[in-house]
């Protein structure tokens, strides 16, 4: 605003926004890389009036004033264009002049971004730090109980087990007697997604699956991606690539007549099928992508007309209870590759999970569990369901696990867990922490956006603009004049280098516990945490 | 052993086997007591043959027959010599610090394990885990360790220094001589192996052959071996094929540092897109460019552009004119210099530009000058206003011989004239008063404009224009036949008809219309108290001028906040005037203006000022009449299309806007004569925020002259040619391009443009402006 205009109740300064633009006169070289950088348009050229008052000494002529006028880097204070943090200016000056700061105390934009009645939406992940996961320490560590392990050392098989696993003597009985047997994946615990083509920019995506592919056929490495609502590019259905990929079905079904004409010239099965009933940053809500997002090449994937709205609404139309959801979709899912292909349902942590994993152990065709967790991230979610709602998947996890150890079924339905995973960069800690609390593998999908392609996003309301298509480093834009930032080839590699070390972490873990042969899938005596409660809630060790 | 011993130390007594520590402690005596050919009948004893310092520069040779323990010639000394008679347990040579051990069968798990110096001859197979954690120090010779038969499993983990030779003897052929995954963290020494071995660390070593300096060594050092362990026959068949052998040696640090991964450059090529196609993954989908871009990029990969939006907005001083004046072209032509133009340029817009613009106007150009939202004083229009008291006579067009009847000579028919007369038409003005002019010179008071100024204006306007003085209202029958006559009909009657409030005694109050000509011909008279009903700016006039006529205090009375502004409201309060509202009337008196509130105002003299009506009974049915105006259209024709309106008889208003309704309608008029369709279309206002007013001096006082407002107006989006874009543009994108005459442009090359806005924010005149680049599919 003009300093002299009049205020509004939603008038803001630079005082009261989340991030302060902190520029240098001194060093700025107006070299305009910044304002033409910053993807909301925060900042601006400015032109400044300064007034100096020249007095001569011993008051011998009257004083006089000076004024000029001098350019310089100006923030803009409405809610539109308050700056993001995304810290782009920063990048791109050649002189350091210019970077945005956090406030130091509670911004007051955030009673503001609600003008016309609508709440705020966005990006990325919840604006909370913590994390529980991050407090779990493994506190077994063998070394002379019982032969450690060198991860260096040892040669290490981690791997985990997607599929329905038979009882001892159902799996001799079929062996026997002949019959159908559950689709089993052996797979790296480590599952990439579920992120769509679409919410991600097409480099990005592209980056991904190839270092996906790189990880399996050069480096022996069977990591999977789960490509999320969005379809799959026809090249890649027809492609021996398409056994790296988890298909993910959700209530939009965008894409899947595109995927049911692909099958007659599938050359692999894919490796599995995700069944997204919700997901941990927005639990029961749908998302939308907007018309404009919808371009050419995103219709094409999807099977729609360009330029339409995209709801995916928070339910599927036709199921009325858990029985339906479960029997209905998981059959017509597994019949869609003659049941050789693995079906699992994904759902939000909730308090309800336990239901749905009841209902998933009495029905032959479940191949496992996956729960993403209140810290998921999302390409676009109202606030208020990402930093407040959603369960914890910490405790999910556990609950889910000791169920099927009552029932004596923990070895037979794997549960893959997300929501979180990494969100502080301790990706393989987190991983274990959740692997020893009962989850055979993780889901991650943030962590892979920062480590492989630079995503800017933090717990503290950095950037978080994947909502609107302006993500300044072309992981989640549809605008080749953003995306093109992202060379497919750069994230390949950085996926390959995040998973590596991801193993080599891991097995850090792993191998002073004595594992090698197979992953300490609820092994809870492994961990423990320094909060009793939290201790008690998860049955495993208070440590202090 | 060379020769006798000269003790023996056995491991058991009375068959009770010899504590280790008590062997160590004998051993360790007999070196002392000076035995330097000792045999030993160990007994699973723990470390024989370690630690021997006290033999000194004379060597000490240990025999060991029976069952050694563990780590036999642990730590041992550079001067001791062990001869092992039979297998050996685990670890043998462990931590060796220089002896000489020599093991005439098999030796277990962990042989020479962390040895740095010292060798170790091995006549048969080892277990896991030999030669493991070795170490060179450069202070010494690289220690050894020879193997006649096979390594076991992790061979050479973490080795860092030594030499290991493995002959294979006795191996098989699909046998691993080094056994599984030997060398694992290995990061020094050599290992010579004669036979199979399928896997190594490949991160950790590097498999060669030998060139002639190893063959020389191991040639040479195989006869010490094999003397050593007597087996001096195997010497041909082990140095027969040099090709049978191979060494592992440690991969240099510095040749570790790129890990042996295919480039994903090539992976890209050669298994991406080989499997999927031309342009990988949607290379069938999209012909966009997906390769890589810099971060700031240029062209048709910015995001934004600027555009050079030079005069496509009205300024807001030409938006809000109702006459239309161009008034910040005038400044401009001031600033160049065409002071004379500026001046003449006002008469092909008014009649009035100095009885209008420069005295009674309230100057809405003025009122919405942009420097105002930077508290600037605005331009005043006023002194330009005035200055053209002398503006030159525009050339009218060719006479088109089109006849006009203008009914009314007021502001807004004598405006029409003008513009009809410019046109080259032949406009005929009937007026039923003596003079031309309206309410400029019928009730708008003296004191409001200098004589001399209005004469020399209506002069001008008398000498152009024909005109009839009816000296009568006009008739239903002389419209008619004045209707006949012509090609167009325009009224411009005025509103003349004063409105009247029904109270009780409004007979008794004049109205204001009436008293102000009155008074403007020195003939109104007041009494001493007056009351002003309606407090708008005909209100205010009336107050003042009851006051120059002699009265003493004078009340103005309205229903609601009154509507007066400007100079007529300032005028009446410098006077003295009283403002009262909400007031509603309920009787006039002979002596007051009684309220429903049962106030009283004392009043001798009452004036209505609640408006003025068209008196149009002179008009045929024919002609739409709403609300007791002429219903027009956007261009001021009414129902019957040869008949116009425009002024106070389509609605009321000012002075600026009846003028302009005449501007406006006579050329819809010239339109309609030369059968030409024209649609009128203004350009939109530019948002004032585009424009930056801290080029200006906050502190000018108030203007005095024309060249001042010339040089502080802000030429609100239109190019003042400072160029500041071009300098200031970081890329010097922007360039001045001159076009014919001495137009220019300035123009942006898009190679160079970053669109980083500078321009579109810095622009004095708000003229760039900065846009998203074309969307790209």
């Amino acid at each position: 605003m003009e300093p002299d205009g009049q205020i509004k109740p939603s008038t803001l300064s630079v005082k009261d926004l989340p991030w302060q633009i902190l520029w240098s006169k001194e060093k700025c070289l107006l070299c305009g890389r910044c304002t033409a950088v910053c993807p909301v348009k925060a900042i601006g050229l400015g032109v400044h009036r300064m007034r100096a008052i020249q007095v001569k000494l011993g008051l011998t002529e009257k004083p006089g004033n000076l004024f000029s006028v001098y350019h310089g880097i100006r923030q803009h204070t409405d809610a539109a264009h308050a700056c993001v943090g995304c810290g782009m200016c920063s990048m791109v000056c050649p002189n350091g002049a210019i970077s945005p700061i956090h406030n130091d105390e509670p911004d007051k934009l955030r009673f503001h971004i609600n003008q016309g009645g609508a709440p705020r939406q966005r990006g990325g992940r919840r604006n909370k730090r913590l994390s529980l996961l991050d407090e779990i320490k493994f506190v077994r560590i063998s070394m002379l109980t019982d032969p450690a392990l060198d991860a260096g050392r040892h040669e290490f098989e981690l791997r985990t087990l997607l599929g329905r696993i038979l009882p001892p003597e159902e799996a001799i009985r079929v062996n026997r007697e002949g019959g159908w047997s559950p689709p089993i994946r052996e797979i790296y615990p480590l599952i990439i997604g579920s992120m769509s083509f679409g919410a991600l920019s097409p480099t990005m995506w592209e980056g991904l699956q190839m270092g996906v592919a790189y990880l399996n056929e050069e480096m022996g490495m069977p990591v999977r991606f789960c490509t999320g609502e969005g379809g799959c590019p026809p090249r890649l259905l027809r492609s021996r690539f398409l056994k790296y990929i988890i298909l993910q079905i959700a209530s939009g079904y965008f894409g899947w007549d595109e995927i049911i004409h692909a099958l007659p010239e599938m050359k692999e099965d894919p490796c599995a099928i995700e069944i997204k009933y919700g997901q941990g940053a927005k639990p029961g809500d749908g998302g939308l992508l907007m018309w404009y997002k919808v371009n050419r090449l995103i219709a094409a994937i999807r099977g729609v007309p360009t330029g339409v709205n995209l709801p995916s609404p928070p339910t599927h139309q036709t199921k009325y209870s858990i029985e339906e959801a479960v029997a209905k979709m998981i059959q017509s899912m597994s019949m869609a590759w003659a049941f050789r292909v693995p079906v699992y349902p994904k759902i939000s942590a909730t308090s309800t999970s336990l239901a749905v994993l009841n209902n998933l152990t009495r029905n032959p065709y479940a191949s496992a569990m996956a729960m993403d967790g209140e810290d998921g991230g999302t390409g676009a979610a109202y606030n208020i369901s990402l930093d407040h709602m959603g369960h914890p998947i910490a405790s999910i996890v556990r609950d889910a696990y000791l169920n099927l150890v009552k029932i004596g079924k923990q070895n037979e339905i794997p549960i893959f867990a997300g929501g979180g995973v990494g969100k502080n960069g301790n990706l393989a800690a987190n991983a274990a922490a959740l692997i020893m609390l009962g989850a055979s593998g993780i889901q991650v999908g943030k962590y892979i956006m920062q480590a492989t392609a630079g995503c800017l996003g933090s717990e503290t309301d950095r950037c978080i603009i994947c909502n609107i298509g302006l993500c300044p480093k072309g992981i989640t834009s549809q605008d080749p004049r953003l995306y093109r930032r992202l060379d497919p080839e750069k994230v390949a590699e950085r996926l390959v280098d995040t998973v590596l070390s991801f193993d080599t972490e891991l097995k850090k873990i792993v191998a002073p516990l004595g594992r090698s042969t197979s992953l300490p899938i609820g092994m809870s005596d492994a961990i423990g945490i320094a909060d009793r409660n939290a201790a008690e809630r998860l049955g495993i060790r208070y440590v202090v | 052993m060379s020769s006798k011993p000269t003790t023996i130390i056995p491991g058991s007594e009375k068959g009770v086997r010899v504590d280790s520590r008590l062997l160590e402690e004998r051993i360790q005596n007999a070196v002392k007591d000076g035995h330097r050919q000792i045999e030993i009948i160990a007994q699973g004893q723990h470390g024989i043959g370690g630690r021997l310092w006290r033999s000194g520069e004379k060597p000490v040779f240990l025999s060991i027959l029976g069952t050694p323990g563990q780590r036999v010639g642990g730590m041992g000394f550079p001067n001791t010599v062990i001869d092992v008679v039979g297998p050996v347990s685990d670890d043998v040579g462990w931590l060796n610090a220089g002896a000489k051990i020599i093991v005439r069968g098999h030796a277990t798990n962990g042989a020479g394990n962390a040895m740095a110096q010292g060798k170790i001859y091995i006549a048969g197979n080892i277990g896991a885990r030999g030669m493991t954690m070795t170490k060179h120090n450069p202070r010494f010779d690289p220690p050894e360790l020879w193997v006649l038969g096979t390594a076991g499993d992790s061979f050479a983990e973490f080795m860092a220094g030594g030499v290991a030779v493995i002959c294979g003897l006795g191996s098989k052929s699909d046998d691993n001589v080094l056994g599984y995954r030997p060398c694992v963290g290995m990061v020094g020494g050599k290992i010579f192996f004669r036979g199979h071995q399928q896997g190594y660390s490949e991160n950790n070593a590097h498999l060669t052959v030998l060139d002639d300096d190893d063959w020389r060594w191991l040639t040479s050092q195989m006869k010490l071996f094999l003397e050593a362990v007597g087996r001096m026959e195997l010497l041909s068949q082990l140095t027969a094929d040099r090709d049978a052998w191979r060494i592992l040696v440690a991969i240099k640090p510095y040749k570790k540092a790129s890990p042996l991964r295919r480039d994903i450059s090539s992976f890209h090529v050669d298994v991406w897109d080989r499997e999927l196609g031309k342009g990988g993954l949607i290379g069938d989908l999209t012909d966009q460019d997906r390769s890589p871009i810099r971060l700031i990029a240029t062209a048709a990969m910015r995001r934004f552009i600027p555009e050079w939006e030079n005069e496509k907005y009205l300024p807001p001083c030409q938006a809000h004119c109702p006459t239309g004046i161009p008034a910040q072209q005038r400044w401009k032509l001031i600033r160049q210099g065409h002071t004379q133009e500026a001046v003449d340029l006002a008469l092909r817009y008014t009649p009035f530009p100095a009885t209008v613009c420069g005295y009674l106007c309230p100057n809405l150009c003025m009122q919405n000058c942009t420097r105002q939202k930077a508290d600037l004083p605005a331009i005043d229009m006023k002194l330009l206003g005035r200055a053209s008291l002398n503006a030159a006579l525009p050339i009218p067009a060719l006479p088109t011989g089109h006849k006009i009847a203008i009914i009314g000579g007021g502001p807004s028919g004598l405006s029409i004239a003008w513009q009809l007369l410019m046109k080259g038409h032949a406009p005929v003005i009937y007026e039923m008063r003596t003079e031309l002019g309206g309410k400029i010179t019928e009730t708008i008071p003296r004191s409001r404009i200098p004589d001399d100024v209005l004469n020399h204006e209506l002069k001008r306007l008398e000498e152009q224009i024909p005109h009839k003085h009816l000296k009568h209202p006009l008739t239903e029958e002389e419209f008619r036949s004045i209707y006949e006559k012509v090609d167009v009909v325009v009224i411009a009657a005025g509103a003349r008809k004063p409105r009247v409030i029904p109270l009780p005694g409004h007979e008794r109050a004049v109205a204001a219309i009436d008293f102000l000509r009155e008074s403007r011909r020195d003939q109104a008279k007041v009494g001493k108290a007056v009351v002003v009903i309606g407090a708008g700016n005909v209100g205010c006039d009336a107050a003042a001028e009851a006051f120059r006529l002699g009265a003493d205090s004078v009340t103005l009375i309205d229903i609601q906040e009154p509507a007066s502004f400007g100079v007529e409201r300032k005028h009446a309060e410098a006077a003295g005037a009283k403002f009262l509202w909400p007031r509603f009337t309920k009787a006039i008196t002979k002596s007051a203006v009684e309220l429903t509130s049962g106030e009283v105002l004392p009043a001798d003299t009452v004036i209505m000022a609640v408006g003025d009506k068209p008196d149009l009974s002179f008009l045929s049915e024919e002609i739409r009449i709403e609300n007791g105006f002429i219903a027009v259209n956007d261009n001021f024709q009414s129902s019957d299309p040869r008949v116009f309106a425009v002024g106070d008889a389509v609605r009321l208003g000012l002075l600026t806007e009846a003028i302009g309704a005449g501007r406006v309608a006579a050329r819809s008029i010239d339109n309609l004569l030369r059968g030409r369709e024209e649609t009128i279309d203004q350009l939109p206002q530019i948002d004032p925020e585009r424009v930056h007013l801290e080029y200006h001096d906050p502190r000018t006082p108030a203007f005095t002259d024309t060249e001042t407002c010339a040089a502080g107006c802000a030429s609100c989006g239109a190019c003042r040619d400072c160029g500041l874009c071009e300098t200031l543009c970081p890329q010097n994108a922007i360039a001045r391009r001159p076009l014919e005459d001495e137009a220019y442009e300035y123009v942006v090359d898009a190679d160079r443009c970053i669109g980083c806005g500078f321009c579109a924010n810095a622009c004095p005149c708000g003229i760039w402006r900065l846009t998203e680049n074309d969307p790209l599919e």
